[in-house]
């Protein structure tokens, strides 16, 4: 890398983008596999996004990445100007696919901070012979249909160019001056050839006839000529040295200069029969008006791919922001409930507080909502997933995608993508049968995935459902059996309890390992991610039908609303989703079981009890249950009573996670984090499913 | 100070380009993202010069050119091309591209290139 380009935000920038157009550039090609064949639009979008990471890989000078992106835009080239018919569409989306995942592990390292050095130069050759095979195939097409498609681009074989510098004028005579221009442009300007042109397309209407040296600048050769030995121009002019040299010092990257007039036409009139020789052989100076042919680029021009107005910003900024956000709720709290105030008649002081108010909470809400994204694109990534599992195990199968554009905070989209791929493959290794065993089963040839996304109150739940074979029941219980990870008595255990036990560390039904499937340390990774971002996986499955996976998943971890409690001079929050109801209990409604458990009954039911003063050794002189309050909270189907001092009130809280020293000296149980009240004191969030295991196990 | 239009696709050499006329004697009066929006643009904020990418979606940088070239005959259009595009690179120069500059590029070449495209 260059000094210009050490500097992170550039690099994050191309990493960003280039990831982007990957992306985009594997959904056209999956999406167009399909049809076995590439329409037009796909074929130049594809040729532009890889125009494009050339062009930026150059300039970040990762040349691996650079020349390969060149070879597969050389591809889709041809596939665009010439538009060859029989093209292996498989073997095409094999190579391109190859080439994006060779990109892909290469901005990775880049990511990393590694170097990004790995050799393409195997598929490099492959998209080289690739590009042969079509361009041999298209040479079969008629030379009309080759004029047609013919295209203005310089590296394209046969060339034929429109546009040509005009050679000879009828009245050469009525021109006195000749002149000798010898030009050389400065080292690095490249394209010399082209600049040779630029010079001679500004003399335009000035010169009348003229050769230069090399005679033909469309060759690429001719640009390491003129850098060697410069361009040399001979003319003929009704203009005065003086102006001529001042037209030609005006050249944009001139370095040097040599203008002379000839007195003696001969050796422009040598040069005159040299040139014609030249133009017999080669026809390659032809000519033409220089206008023509301009028309030429108009494939170029339209292209119906869509452009977002969309600006991109780093994640790291955004987490800044509602880090900042959430301050300020605080602060705000701080400042309007300041306790100085208490008591005073402050009524355009109120007025003031409101306002400010309702713009932090409306901030806040835009905020957030900056935050979320569709799960579109971690969806769509899974078409790769089941086109490459297909490929490898022979079986077919068809990836339906519902509710893509439900929207997720981006800090947990990044969670669940991983596990999503993993229970996908699972899917189609162990759920989806092969296509004859289908066909005896009268299903389908073919399989079908659905993977759904929806919107379940303050979660978002991720549907995986398969037409496979389902799990097979006495399989799981032998296995769990043999791995000792049964812990409720075989008869009493329920069929939802069974599948469920696949989610325990150390389970995989699968005798045989295969490479997708991994080797049971995959389905206890699954959960442990999703647990990660405060979600949940639940299986059901029908035999011989199929199997459906839920995961539920927050909308977002950042700011949750909450309802504040007090345990002597503790505060701890709780999410008010997951709070049924409280109330003050009546002595009578306790109930102590044998164990010293105490529980609570109410409406004919008897609950269990956690007092937190008890669990999290707080001092408090409320330890009478008739004293203080009892919050009734549910979590998946079950339900826990919390009983502390008192409610403190009801809040938009910024959920801040416990500091690592605490983290990693205490085991700390039932909390998902900490915030900042309104008086400037700490809160403890509350973790009900935590709280549920710590009431099981303690 | 001389006002710089840039029209790159990707948003990456935009950036870049930003980043190397940074203490420059020039002002970015905008960036465009394809050909279309650099028209329109170049009508709205009449920049002194234009790096203009060729390949876009929507509207070619030459479309783009001609359409400049042809509101404002005087406009300073220097595009930005890479290696293979010699033959659009010379439509560029017949439809009145003041000059190129071939990617990769340094940040010394770009600054020389404006230069030397505003003191013509």
């Amino acid at each position: 890398m260059t000094d210009q380009y050490h500097n992170e935000p550039m690099l994050e920038l191309f990493i960003f983008e280039s990831m982007q157009l990957i992306e985009q550039m594997e959904q056209l090609i999956i999406a167009n596999e399909k049809f076995e064949s590439y329409d037009s639009d796909a074929i130049n979008e594809i040729f532009r996004i890889m125009h494009t990471i050339k062009g930026s890989s150059a300039m970040m000078l990762f040349n691996n990445i650079s020349t390969l992106a060149h070879s597969m835009e050389d591809v889709f080239f041809v596939l665009r100007e010439d538009k060859p018919k029989n093209i292996d569409s498989s073997q095409l989306s094999d190579l391109v696919l190859e080439g994006i995942d060779f990109i892909k592990v290469e901005i990775a390292k880049i990511r990393n901070g590694d170097e990004a050095e790995g050799d393409a130069a195997a598929l490099i050759e492959s998209l080289r012979v690739f590009h042969a095979t079509i361009k041999a195939q298209n040479y079969t097409v008629s030379d009309q249909e080759m004029k047609d498609t013919a295209t203005s681009k310089g590296y394209s074989a046969h060339k034929k160019q429109q546009y040509y510098i005009s050679k000879v004028r009828t009245e050469p005579q009525s021109y006195s001056n000749s002149f000798q221009a010898s030009l050389f442009f400065e080292e690095d300007c490249g394209m010399e050839n082209l600049r040779a042109f630029g010079v001679v397309n500004d003399l335009g209407d000035l010169v009348k006839e003229y050769y230069h040296i090399p005679a033909d600048l469309d060759h690429e050769d001719s640009a390491e000529v003129i850098q060697e030995q410069g361009f040399t121009l001979f003319f003929k002019t009704d203009r005065s040295l003086e102006e001529i040299h001042r037209t030609l010092g005006q050249t944009i990257y001139l370095k040097d200069l040599q203008l002379t007039q000839v007195k003696n036409s001969e050796p422009f009139d040598d040069l005159h029969e040299e040139r014609k020789i030249l133009l017999n052989d080669s026809a390659k100076i032809s000519v033409s008006s220089s206008r023509e042919g301009i028309t030429n680029d108009q494939k170029e021009s339209y292209s119906s791919a869509s452009q977002q107005s969309i600006i991109s910003v780093s994640v790291a900024k955004l987490d800044q922001l509602m880090d900042l956000v959430g301050e300020m709720v605080i602060a705000e709290a701080m400042v309007t409930q300041n306790p100085d105030l208490k008591g005073l008649e402050l009524n355009n002081f109120e007025k003031a507080a409101r306002q400010l108010r309702k713009i932090t909470s409306e901030l806040q809400d835009t905020v957030m909502s900056v935050r979320m994204v569709p799960l579109t694109g971690t969806f769509q990534k899974m078409n790769r997933t089941v086109r490459d599992m297909c490929k490898k195990l022979n079986k077919d199968v068809r990836l339906e995608l519902i509710g893509q554009e439900t929207e997720v905070d981006k800090n947990i989209i990044e969670h669940i993508s991983d596990p999503l791929m993993h229970l996908i493959r699972n899917s189609i290794d162990h759920g989806i049968e092969m296509p004859s065993d289908r066909e005896m089963k009268g299903k389908p040839r073919w399989g079908t995935i659905t993977l759904e996304a929806k919107n379940a109150g303050g979660d978002v739940l991720i549907i995986i459902r398969d037409d496979g074979g389902g799990f097979n029941k006495a399989k799981i219980m032998s296995k769990a059996r043999e791995k000792g990870l049964l812990q409720v008595p075989e008869d009493e255990i329920t069929d939802n309890e069974i599948y469920n036990l696949v989610f325990l560390p150390g389970f995989s039904t699968n005798e045989t390992v295969t490479e997708y499937s991994g080797r049971g340390v995959g389905m206890d990774v699954v959960v442990k991610n999703i647990e990660a971002v405060g979600g949940a996986i639940t299986a059901d499955s029908v035999p011989g039908k199929g199997t459906t996976l839920t995961l539920k998943i927050p909308l977002t971890l950042a700011i949750i609303d909450g309802m504040n409690i007090k345990v002597g001079d503790s505060r701890y929050t709780i999410p008010t989703t997951a709070i049924k109801e409280s109330f003050r209990p009546k002595t009578a409604d306790i109930i102590v079981d044998p164990d010293d458990n105490e529980m609570i009954m109410v409406r004919g039911q008897c609950f269990p009890i956690l007092c937190l003063h008890e669990r999290y050794h707080v001092n408090t002189l409320v330890t009478n249950f008739a004293d203080g309050i009892i919050i009734m909270v549910e979590q998946d189907d079950q339900t826990l009573c919390i009983f502390a001092d008192e409610l403190i009130g009801q809040q938009q809280v910024v959920v801040k996670s416990l500091p690592a020293y605490i983290k990693h000296t205490k085991k700390v149980t039932g909390l998902a984090g900490c915030t900042l009240l309104g008086d400037g004191s700490i809160s403890l969030i509350l973790d009900i499913a935590g709280l549920f295991s710590v009431k099981k196990t303690g | 100070m001389k006002k710089l239009l840039i029209v790159d696709d990707a948003a990456f050499m935009r950036v870049s380009i930003r980043n190397m006329l940074q203490n420059q004697d020039v002002e970015i009066v905008g960036e465009a993202a394809n050909g279309l929006i650099a028209v329109s643009m170049y009508k709205e904020l009449r920049p002194d010069v234009v790096t203009m990418d060729i390949t876009m979606p929507e509207m070619s940088g030459i479309e783009a050119l001609k359409l400049i070239k042809a509101f404002d005959p005087q406009a300073k259009i220097i595009m930005v091309s890479s290696m293979g595009q010699e033959g659009m690179v010379k439509q560029a120069i017949i439809s009145g591209a003041k000059t190129f500059i071939v990617k990769p590029f340094k940040e010394e070449l770009l600054h020389k290139t404006i230069s030397k495209v505003l003191g013509v």
